[in-house]
């Protein structure tokens, strides 16, 4: 009970509110930009948390990793820009939902997921961090490989139409993710001598250029606009489809959770593994890329599950899963706090002050990104003569900004016109996007599980974390080919029907 | 329409508070006379970010003008470096954070069109964090010798952060001297090397201190040595590689230092200011406080010394990077 009122009184202070909230509205804006990502929004942040009590500075960086976390699929959804990596998946279903005048409902709708999610991934770092911790230290390079292969068997899922078409994007991603240097010998590969190429092939330019170029060479070839009949924006999302998301939503934030507490995997990856675990189990399957709410919801749910578990391994383990979480490890550094078992022993009621402050940040974020919508749907109304300018503005913007790199810029007009050949082609850009994101890591970690274990391939089978993996991506594939089998013999029935 | 004029107006201004927009208070000194840029050439978060921004903040009380930090990612950090010594506009103002990438950066990477010595001035050597060496707790050596005498029977593996880290080459570097059979495992960055090292799947690390100190204080690691000339003060009772004594490891001192430099036209009267500015900024409280945390040394050496000690660095990792075979 003394414990109860200390922390109480830690966590009440006007300072840790405003921290809470301006974090949160500072996420929001910075990740609805394209090209700042809330990661270099808690970069800049962190010299002015140095004179900050510690639980107030903790809380303004985790309030703007929250709210970018959120923030960039409000550009994503209305300008088909994603305003940072992890919602690249939201525009899938967002955009085209935007476009069929339901702006609105897909922003509501990633918002109500976001929380959601973000609330449940808490709720796994409050309770579960111990348990989920010791998991992620069992996670060696051989049962990230076969995540990773599981993973890539989501690419059967989101190639919509074509699978050769799917399987060529896929590979396409897999040889431009090669680009840069070799993470084992040091050597370069593919850079042709280019300074800029040789950390890899940047990844915001090459979304944004996919993403939001295309749309603006599509609109001013046709040189036709749009006559707007009404209000773009819309209505909300309905209390019947949040139902009917739920189930995808918490699936989506449990995945999260899972992906955010093992260090390196990443946002981006949750995302897409949450929407095309949600298609697959769908009944409205054939509407995924379309503009289905449930995309969005699933796809929001994935990203959002992982801001709260990735401070699982920081906090119990003093491992950073990512850039964010690494410098919110500074962050702890310059105010004396070591993370790690022994600050649970010697800081008890700072972290649960920060506990206190995390969950309440959930409930900020839904009040912010609530007045946030109310401004940013009128986007959706603006003709889009106007609009796209400005967009293409922000793109270059953008595309500079990550590296202060004019390099990154043509780069990102070079991706634009892939993108427009590949809408043209009908060939879809997701696939291409997870062979970029996943080809390395698929790589990385066979190599590195070949080092450790002395080139000795048993190491791939060595537990059971392994095992379960091989059985779902198996089960995986044999599922996609009895949908494929069985979608075929539908066909042929329905053709000698209509023939006799 | 008004409204949306408004939203948008606000989001931008919004955009360019958060992008740190500077004013000049530049004061009647005679240098600076604007605002002075810290380069840092890695991406925002890292060990060098989060130092540049402390040191920035305090410099900019001693100097009495703004210290803008910039990141300039790439490459590990030579395209920063090389864009420092092309020189321009505002060479006389740049300053820019190195650290051991610059040296190793200049033995690792072909074609560099710059010279990591002759094209800087060496302003300050502001901290150095020693290696510390690592084995899992469970791990069945107690002792470098254990360690060197198992490691040339079988194979051993060690983690680390990235080609070219300091991780990277400080392995490298123990395999050459002690004539091992070990296989380097890489990571994306050393927060995704310590499961491997913490789980077991990898036998040693030459990780840098504050990633591991609080590891080795909660038994999960056990240390074995420390890289660093003397014995640091955080572990007094781990012994430091060059005691040793045997297998050629009197030759192993390296630490991961961190240090200003400026383009060599960097005038002389701006290296009078931030020498002194620099003095005055490593005995404040917040500087040591810092660097306590971060389980380093303040830095030694300055101006000609400073040099000297990189020209050394350049030459012994362009040795090390041959012998292991790594790039050019």
């Amino acid at each position: 009970m003394e414990m109860f009122s200390e922390v109480l009184e830690l966590f009440l202070s006007l300072d840790n509110f405003i921290a809470i909230a301006l974090g949160v509205v500072i996420g929001v804006v910075v990740g609805s930009i394209p090209g700042l990502t809330a990661t270099m929004a808690v970069a800049l942040a962190l010299p002015f948390t140095f004179s900050m009590q510690p639980v107030a500075a903790i809380l303004l960086l985790v309030g703007i990793y929250k709210g970018g976390m959120y923030g960039g699929s409000i550009t994503a959804i209305l300008i088909r820009t994603p305003g940072s990596p992890a919602s690249a998946c939201t525009l899938l279903d967002g955009y085209p939902m935007a476009q069929q005048g339901h702006a609105k409902k897909a922003l509501k709708t990633a918002l109500y997921s976001s929380v959601i999610a973000d609330f449940i991934s808490n709720i796994a770092l409050i309770f579960f961090a111990a348990y989920l911790a010791k998991i992620a230290l069992n996670f060696g390079a051989p049962e990230f490989f076969w995540l990773i292969c599981f993973s890539l068997t989501i690419i059967i899922s989101l190639a919509s139409g074509s699978m050769i078409k799917g399987l060529l994007a896929a590979l396409m991603g897999i040889l431009l993710s090669l680009v840069g240097l070799d993470e084992v010998y040091g050597s370069q590969r593919l850079t042709f001598g280019n300074y800029s190429l040789m950390d890899s092939i940047s990844f915001i330019p090459l979304l944004i250029g996919l993403f939001a170029i295309p749309e603006i060479i599509e609109f001013y070839r046709k040189k036709a606009l749009p006559h707007i009949k009404a209000k773009a924006s819309g209505v909300g999302m309905t209390l019947a489809e949040l139902k009917r998301c739920l189930k995808s939503i918490i699936r989506g934030s449990l995945i999260g959770v899972v992906i955010g507490a093992i260090p390196g995997t990443g946002a981006t990856a949750a995302a897409f593994i949450s929407y095309s675990d949600a298609r697959r189990r769908s009944p409205n399957r054939d509407n995924f890329g379309k503009g289905e709410v449930e995309g969005v919801a699933a796809a929001e749910a994935g990203n959002n599950g992982v801001a709260g578990a990735t401070l699982i391994p920081l906090l119990s383990l003093g491992i950073p899963g990512d850039v964010i979480t690494a410098i919110i490890l500074g962050a702890f550094m310059v105010h004396g706090l070591t993370p790690g078992p022994i600050m649970f022993q010697e800081n008890l009621t700072l972290i649960y002050a920060l506990f206190v402050g995390i969950m309440f940040s959930s409930l900020v974020l839904l009040v912010v990104g609530s007045g946030a919508i109310k401004y940013f749907s009128l986007i959706a109304d603006i003709p889009k003569s106007i609009l796209f300018p400005i967009v293409l503005m922000f793109c270059v913007y953008g595309a500079y900004a990550v590296n202060n790199d004019t390099f990154d810029v043509w780069l990102m007009l070079g991706f634009g016109v892939l993108g427009y050949i590949f809408n043209r082609a009908a060939i879809p850009a997701a696939p291409f996007l997870i062979g970029f994101i996943l080809g390395p890591m698929f790589e990385d970690n066979l190599r590195r599980s070949l080092l450790i274990g002395h080139n000795d391939l048993s190491i791939f089978v060595r537990g059971p974390i392994t095992w379960f993996f091989i059985a779902i991506t198996v089960g995986s594939i044999l599922l996609a080919i009895y949908r494929f089998v069985s979608a075929r013999r539908q066909l042929r029935r329905d053709t000698t029907q209509e023939a006799s | 329409m008004k409204k949306i004029v408004k939203a948008a107006c606000l989001a931008a201004c919004s955009g360019g508070l958060v992008l740190g927009a500077s004013v000049s208070t530049a004061s009647a000194n005679e240098w600076p006379t604007n605002d002075v840029r810290l380069v840092v050439p890695y991406a925002p978060g890292g060990t060098t970010d989060v130092l540049s921004r402390r040191v920035a903040d305090l410099l900019q009380d001693e100097l009495d003008a703004n210290v803008v930090v910039e990141n300039r990612p790439g490459a590990g950090s030579t395209v920063a470096t090389g864009r420092l010594a092309r020189g321009g506009r505002d060479v006389d103002h740049t300053i820019l954070m190195a650290s051991p990438g610059h040296t190793i950066g200049a033995a690792i990477y072909p074609d560099l069109a710059y010279d990591p010595v002759k094209d800087f001035v060496f302003l300050q050597n502001l901290i150095d964090i020693p290696n510390v060496m690592v084995v899992p707790a469970d791990s069945p050596f107690d002792s470098v010798n254990d360690f060197v005498e198992a490691a040339r029977e079988q194979g051993m593996t060690f983690s680390h952060s990235g080609v070219g880290s300091s991780i990277h080459m400080s392995g490298e570097l123990f395999k050459t001297l002690t004539e091992t059979n070990m296989t380097a495992v890489p990571f994306a960055g050393s927060g995704a090397a310590l499961p491997a090292l913490l789980g077991g799947d990898v036998d040693v690390s030459f990780e840098n201190m504050p990633t591991v100190l609080s590891h080795i204080r909660s038994g999960d690691l056990r240390a074995l040595a420390v890289t660093s000339a003397e014995r640091s003060e955080y572990l007094p009772d781990v012994p430091t590689l060059a005691e040793i004594g045997e297998y050629n490891l009197d030759q192993f001192v390296t630490t991961a230092w961190f240090g200003l430099i400026a383009h060599e036209s960097f005038p002389q009267e701006a290296q009078d200011a931030m020498s002194e500015a620099l003095a005055s900024v490593m005995k404040r409280e917040e500087f040591l406080d810092f660097a306590e945390q971060l389980g380093a040394e303040p830095g030694q050496v300055g101006g000609e010394a400073f040099k000297e000690f990189i020209a050394q660095e350049v030459e012994r990792w362009q040795e090390v990077a041959e012998q292991a075979g790594i790039s050019q």
